[in-house]
């Protein structure tokens, strides 16, 4: 053994003889690795990489390319510990990261090429958030004059988001933007009124696009485009790539789109060295453009095929429960019917939700108390995790004495308490927005602000002292008593806020609002005796808010020259209160050291990658398991690469997709479980409605085959 | 375990195609069902994800015969709910829709707005519209009132409303489009005012439901059918999913509800309906008939059967109701004679040796009223009868049935005076509006958290368990009204520099209250700081602090749900509005409405003792002891005669016009390009209407199993006696007159 197979080993445990293998291959040559989940390929890419730096591969030469930046973080972890620095580091790059660098590298080279008016200009890259905004303002009129989209319901921010994804597959897939509108009317169009639909979901991504190009405005999908079809076809970043990176990791290969295999394709074509990481069962992000069986194409380009295949997780229960879920539903898995999947399944139904929320807070309790399963080893996954269920649970389990931490991939940035107190003293230091905050809000903005501050004398604060949009200053309260009753330490801290904000608002300077939130959190909110002090998350949720609110202001700044101009920082707290701005705010959740159990949505499980003991998936009933997101503009599968051209897509193709994607969740579930999986049952849902998912009918369906076979289950 | 008598078991022996049933009241048509589902289901080999779909009219009864279903079909170790669905026409057509959203032209994630938020946007608007035409009104208020400010602005925004509702309705009901309204109106000949201005306000209600992505009640049903027709694979699913369909309440089912029911049993499927005609009670304004059962039920292709006999009430009050049918087919009024609005079959005694026999008969205790009361001498007398009746029948059930909700609230108040003991079953149960009582109380105070009186509230609400303790009640209110008194507020919830509490110990030295206070102090200091989450999630906490009962924390559930659904609309609603929302529903001033209103079905043998106050739909399948039927007058019973009254047929609009059903008619004539006649509508709408509410009458007598009061009032002054009251009252006392006659002389 070498001492970079300890390093490695210490990485990411101890690999087995077949992960040694594959780690310590040949500085030269391209393997394909590909197996199920839980069978340890992850551990061969990290202890790869270890490997490659062990031999003396310069890190800079070394790319590690993955479908989203959180599953780089094994990789990341595995790094720390390396620290014989020699040329730089490794690069870990998405295929969004990765062409925005090198559209801005060589923008003033592709630019005129690619059609922009401005191309002695700097380009504007447009986040999520920023794309809808700018087509809210290039399309809205358009939508209002022309009445388009009138057969559909769909409040505009939604609409909106979905030209965009509409944008986005086309650039992924790689067609052009002009075809949207026809490649969904041909398999999706039933009537005439659907049709038109598609027609006016078509007119707006051009003229988004032309408004774009106009404007220097870049959305994900134009910056794609740029390139692959003039950045990389000019073959300048081609030479630049492929002179820097020699050594190439791509991990979750089925988990990306398109664009990304062609760009790795290239690359293999001159790297001296390449380990391309696929998991069979998985290709989870369908709905976002991957495709797993473009990913199975970059196969032909490599010199060796390998399989992992031997889990090292699941009990023979559980593996039964899991082949035999999937065999239900028609995955080709061989049911283990020698197995009985009865210990593997635990279960109790309820009437109602809070009665099943509070079963589940029961067992647990049970596993943690009286079985001493580590909280870290329990997961609690549905198929959405809405505030309602998210709060019972926690609640639920904190009355237990029981830490957890819970995950949304997206949670809107104004509903948090942090952000909603900065956006109600924006309005009130604003007086000329015409947007003064309503009493409670300013209530609720004193509570948070002020370190102590209770409801009662928040109340009474602004009950007697928030007059004609003003703060007034604590000694224009009218008696002493009344003083008193608030305590002058809390009246000495409210007239330093509302003393800030008067100069604020009497000073000759208006901020732009993200300096705005800034100056106030750091000259009065963080400081010793406010609400923001010493408080992690809301110094997150403030840096969000202005990162998100910068955003908006170079974006805009940088449309001055173009457009007319409007009060930025109005608009964008207007565009907060519509839900366009700071919506759904996306981070990246990288894993981290947190410890608890884990309360999150089925597939944020599964992208964390790792196994647990106990597993308790909630809402069996609900069709959220197995459907697919339903968006009436636009269309995952049918923009996708392999569906063919003119086909129709049909009741018979929406069947067979919900019972592969939920045959997949299930083995994919199952085989990051350990021990027994607890089923929560409710006959009516969190809205009241009875529940009748296609998970229930597996499950039922199971029961019965095995009550029949005289299974005991 | 249900044991069918023959007429039942004839409905049992159905394996499949096309069976109508007509049922009498109380002939245990719902377990017949019921027992039919579960037979079926153990006869039948269903494929995976196959079902037998039971369709019911409300929530509450698909509630309640899931529970029965299921309750026949345990074993196998399977979880509840396989093999079988229980929906409303809304929860099928929710269910219809949600499985292809897209294809009805909405997103994953629409929302159906309820009953309320509807009609907050028809109201926006009805006033945008008619601030734009002010002039509007001298079309069609009577002269007197032209003139007058009020009928110009508030009472015609009203009767707008109204009329624009029912047009909406059936606008879509008959799949039209605001467009489609539109083109019709421009190729039609002639000028249709009401039509145009409804046309324009569908237009504006639409837009505003499209800029929330969402969907009303009758959207979901009209796309619901919209996609069985357009989209045949999903039908085919659908058909092979649902393999036989039963039918409860069949006689109040829409066209729109027979269409979809149709196309999903498709020829040659599977498909009971079983009903009563003669309790339709849901027709106006709809495209409901009892006359499309009727005529299924005739129909070739279908297996007719009667489900004719029934135990629930003694002889004579069943013979009471039949004459009422038989009075109906000769009724004096031609036209609603030709109507039928009630039909054969008689209602029959149980068989000998069934295990439900009718009660024994007692002639005497069916009484009809001759005399004139006025409301409030009526309101009393029952009022008295009912203490007396319940003092000597502690195990007894009793209900007084209105017509009216506010007329059930103002009879509650005289019980409520009298100290009779009573439940009430109007525009939601007396539990439901407990838990949001309770619940708006705490959301009160949180909106005014330096009430003392508020807090004192909540205090009560904290200690609402043990409200039916004797001793803890006075030591409650003790308690309360100390905290009522407290000065500063803050000083007992959230002490800084004074603490009240411990104060209060070293003056009284009270361990007990002491640790019982800080408890309390320390639950509301939990609920202050939460005030800020999302109002559901604030719901839900405190919910979880203060129910203990699994229904109760289910309606908080729903509460929940509601809040935040208006939160979504209001984002400027904060816990003051919250509160004023929940204190309205807790005080019987709005319906709780929604598809997430699970009410449970009202049980009267859960409140023995007590009297019963419902309106007369909402007693439809239920039975008491002994029923008070009430307001029996010509306003709430009308004949279509000269001197009736119709609420339709509003004293400010000209020539007795009932806007809505001239609207209707407008809409009709645009459809089919007809000619349409001023006037000619409204005049049909009375026969309609009378023929609905002599089937509510029908309703009413049938719920009683031993004893029935029927008493009317004089309204304002000037209602007269419902002339099927008289007819009844004059059939009765000739059949008293002929048994007094028979019997034997002393």
């Amino acid at each position: 053994m070498t001492g970079w197979h300890t390093l490695a080993d210490q990485a990411s445990g101890p690999l087995t003889a077949a992960q040694w293998k594959l780690v310590s291959a040949p500085l030269q040559g391209k393997i394909w690795l590909e197996g199920v989940a839980g069978g340890g390929k992850t551990s061969v890419g990290a202890a790869r990489v270890l490997h490659l730096l062990g031999r003396g591969v310069p890190a800079e030469s070394i790319l590690i390319f993955v479908p989203q930046r959180s599953l780089a973080q094994p990789y990341i972890t595995a790094l720390r510990g390396w620290t014989a620095h020699r040329g730089g580091q490794v690069s870990v790059q998405t295929i969004g990261s990765l062409s925005l660098q090198m559209v801005e590298t060589f923008w003033f080279l592709v630019a005129g090429d690619a059609g922009f008016k401005h191309p002695q200009d700097l380009p504007n890259f447009l986040s999520l958030e920023l794309a809808q905004y700018f087509m809210t303002r290039a399309i809205e009129p358009l939508v209002d004059q022309r009445d388009y989209f009138n057969s559909v319901r769909v409040d505009r921010p939604r609409l909106y988001s979905q030209i965009v994804d509409n944008m986005n597959k086309a650039a992924i897939v790689g067609f052009p933007i002009s075809e949207i509108g026809a490649r969904l009317k041909s398999a999706l169009a039933s009537g005439v009124e659907q049709a038109h639909i598609f027609d006016d979901a078509q007119t707006c991504a051009v003229a988004f696009r032309k408004y774009c190009l106009a404007h220097n405005l870049l959305d994900f999908s134009l910056q794609l485009e740029v390139f692959r079809d003039y950045v990389w076809a000019a073959g300048l970043a081609r030479a630049y790539l492929r002179g820097r990176f020699k050594h190439l990791i791509v991990d979750g290969a089925e988990e990306d789109n398109p664009a990304s295999h062609f760009f790795v394709n290239e690359l293999l074509q001159s790297c001296e060295s390449a380990l391309i990481i696929y998991d069979r069962d998985a290709g989870f992000r369908r709905f976002l453009g991957a495709d797993p069986d473009s990913a199975r194409s970059l196969r032909d380009n490599c010199d060796l095929e390998a399989t992992l295949d031997e889990t090292f997780v699941m009990e023979e229960a559980v593996a039964a429960l899991g082949a035999g879920l999937g065999a239900q539903l028609g995955l080709p898995v061989k049911a283990e019917r020698d197995a009985d999947p009865a210990p593997a399944l635990i279960t109790e139904a309820h009437r109602y939700h809070p009665a099943m929320v509070d079963w589940v807070a029961r067992q647990v309790d049970i596993l943690v108390h009286e079985r001493d399963v580590s909280p870290n080893d329990i997961v609690i996954v549905a198929p959405f995790m809405s505030d309602a269920l998210r709060f019972g649970l926690a609640d639920g389990l904190a009355q237990r004495g029981i830490p957890l931490r819970s995950h949304r991939p997206s949670r809107a940035l104004r509903d948090e308490p942090a952000a909603r107190t900065l956006l109600t003293l924006a309005r009130l230091a604003h007086p000329h927005w015409n947007m003064p905050p309503t009493n409670f809000d300013i209530v609720f903005a004193l509570m948070a602000a002020i370190k102590d501050l209770d409801l009662v004398r928040a109340k009474l604060l602004t009950e007697m002292l928030y007059q004609d949009c003003r703060l007034l200053p604590f000694a224009k309260v009218r008696s002493t008593a009344m003083q008193e009753r608030v305590t002058f330490d809390l009246g000495e801290r409210y007239d330093r806020l509302a003393a800030w904000i008067d100069r604020y608002i009497d000073g000759d300077r208006v901020d732009a609002i993200d300096i705005f939130f800034r100056r106030l959190y750091d000259a009065l909110l963080a400081r010793a005796g406010f609400g923001f002090h010493d408080d992690v998350d809301a110094g997150n949720t403030a840096q969000n808010l202005v990162d998100s609110a910068r955003g908006f202001r170079w974006s805009l700044d940088f449309m001055s020259r173009y457009d007319e101009q409007i009060d930025l920082s109005q608009d964008y707290v207007k565009m907060v209160d519509r839900g366009v701005i700071a919506n759904f705010y996306l981070r990246d959740w990288i894993a981290d050291a947190e410890e608890g159990l884990l309360i999150a949505p089925a597939y944020t499980f599964l992208l964390n990658n790792r196994a647990v003991d106990y597993q308790f998936w909630l809402n069996i009933g609900s069709d959220g398991w197995s459907r697919r997101l339903f968006q009436p503009l636009t269309h995952p599968y049918v923009l996708s690469r392999g569906w063919p051209p003119g086909a129709l897509w049909t009741e018979e193709d929406e069947r067979n997709l919900s019972r592969e994607t939920l045959g997949r969740l299930l083995l994919a579930l199952t085989r990051r479980c350990r021990k027994a999986i607890y089923l929560g049952y409710s006959e009516l849902s969190e809205s009241g409605f009875e529940q009748r998912g296609l998970l229930l009918e597996a499950i039922q369906s199971l029961l019965r085959r095995y009550a029949r076979d005289g299974q005991n289950v | 375990m249900f044991k069918p008598r023959p007429k039942q078991a004839e409905v049992l022996a159905y394996r499949r195609g096309y069976m109508g049933v007509a049922a009498v009241p109380g002939s245990g048509k719902t377990a017949t069902l019921s027992y039919l589902a579960a037979q079926l289901l153990a006869e039948t080999e269903l494929a995976e994800g196959q079902e037998i779909l039971i369709v019911t009219l409300v929530n509450s009864a698909a509630t309640n015969f899931a529970r029965q279903v299921s309750e026949y079909v345990k074993g196998d170790g399977l979880l509840p709910g396989y093999g079988y669905r229980v929906r409303t026409l809304h929860g099928l057509a929710n269910d219809i829709v949600r499985g292809m959203p897209s294809a009805a032209g909405l997103d994953e994630q629409f929302t159906v707005v309820d009953e309320r938020e509807s009609n907050a946007i028809l109201g926006d608007a009805v006033e945008a519209w008619a601030r734009r035409y002010p002039e509007a009104p001298d079309a069609y208020l009577a002269p007197e009132y032209v003139e007058k400010g009020r009928y110009r602005t508030q009472k015609w925004a009203e009767i707008l409303t109204e009329t624009a509702r029912n047009f909406i309705k059936q606008a879509k009901d008959n799949l039209l489009t605001p467009l489609d309204v539109g083109s019709m109106i421009e190729a039609y000949p002639g000028d249709l005012l009401l039509a145009e201005i409804c046309a324009d306000i569908y237009r504006d209600y639409d837009r505003a439901l499209d800029y929330r992505g969402a969907v009303d009640f009758q959207d979901l049903i009209r796309l619901a059918l919209k996609l069985l027709r357009d989209e045949p694979a999903y039908l085919a699913s659908l058909r092979r999913k649902w393999v036989a369909i039963l039918e409860d309440e069949a006689q109040d089912s829409s066209r729109l509800q027979e269409d979809i029911l149709r196309a999903l049993a498709g020829e040659g499927g599977n498909w009971v309906r079983v009903g009563d005609p003669n309790q339709a009670i849901y027709e106006t304004f709809t495209t409901a008939d009892p006359k499309y059962l009727r005529e299924f039920i005739a129909s070739d292709e279908v297996d007719g059967r009667e489900l004719p006999n029934s135990g629930r009430s003694t002889r004579s009050i069943q013979k009471l109701a039949n004459h009422l049918i038989d009075w109906s087919l000769a009724h004096p009024h031609q036209t609603i004679r030709e109507r039928a609005p009630l039909s054969k079959p008689h209602i029959l005694p149980t068989p000998r040796g069934d295990p439900q026999p009718n009660p024994a008969d007692d002639p005497d205790a069916v009484v009809l009223f001759a005399e004139a009361y006025s409301a409030t001498k009526e309101a009393l007398m029952v009022t008295e009868s009912c203490r007396r009746w319940l003092a000597a029948n502690p195990e007894g059930t009793a209900a007084i049935l209105v017509a009216r909700n506010s007329r059930g609230s103002e009879i509650v108040k005289f019980l409520r005076q009298s100290g009779v003991p009573y439940v009430e079953n109007l525009n939601s149960t007396s539990s439901t509006r407990a838990v949001v009582g309770a619940l708006s109380r705490v959301l009160g105070y949180l909106a005014d958290p330096k009430s003392a009186g508020k807090l004192a509230e909540v205090y009560r609400v904290w200690r609402r368990d043990e409200r039916d303790e004797p001793l803890a009640v006075a030591e409650i209110k003790a308690v309360a009204d100390t905290l009522r008194r407290i000065g500063k507020v803050e000083d007992l919830v959230a002490p800084r520099l004074d603490d009240w509490l411990e104060d209060m110990l070293a003056e009284e030295d009270d361990a007990q209250q002491y640790g019982d206070l800080r408890d309390f102090r320390q639950r509301v200091g939990a609920w202050l700081r939460a005030a800020e989450m999302p109002i559901d999630q604030l719901i839900l906490t405190i919910a979880g602090d203060i129910f203990r009962d699994v229904g109760e924390i289910a309606t908080a559930h729903m509460v929940a749900l509601y809040l935040a659904r208006l939160a979504q609309t209001h984002p400027l609603m904060r816990p003051p509005e919250f509160a004023a929302e929940l204190f309205d529903i807790a005080g019987n001033r709005r319906r709780f409405t929604g598809l997430g209103d699970d009410e449970g079905q009202f049980d009267p043998d859960a409140h023995k003792g007590k009297v019963t106050v419902t309106t007369l739909h909402k007693a439809k399948g239920l039975e008491w002891d002994r029923v008070y039927l009430t307001s029996v007058n010509n306003y709430d019973f009308p004949s279509a005669e000269a001197n009736d009254s119709f609420i339709g047929e509003k004293w400010f609009i000209r020539d007795d016009l009932n806007l809505s059903a001239e609207a209707l008619a407008q809409l009709a004539a645009l459809q089919t390009g007809s000619a349409y006649q001023e006037g000619a509508a409204s005049l049909h709408a009375r026969i309609d209407y009378a023929a609905e509410r002599l089937r509510l009458l029908y309703v009413g007598i049938t719920r009683a199993r031993k004893a029935l009061t029927i008493t009317w009032n004089t309204g304002r002054g000037a209602a007269t006696e419902a002339t099927p009251l008289i007819a009844l009252r004059a059939f009765w006392e000739n059949e008293r007159e002929k048994a007094r006659a028979r019997e034997p002389q002393p």
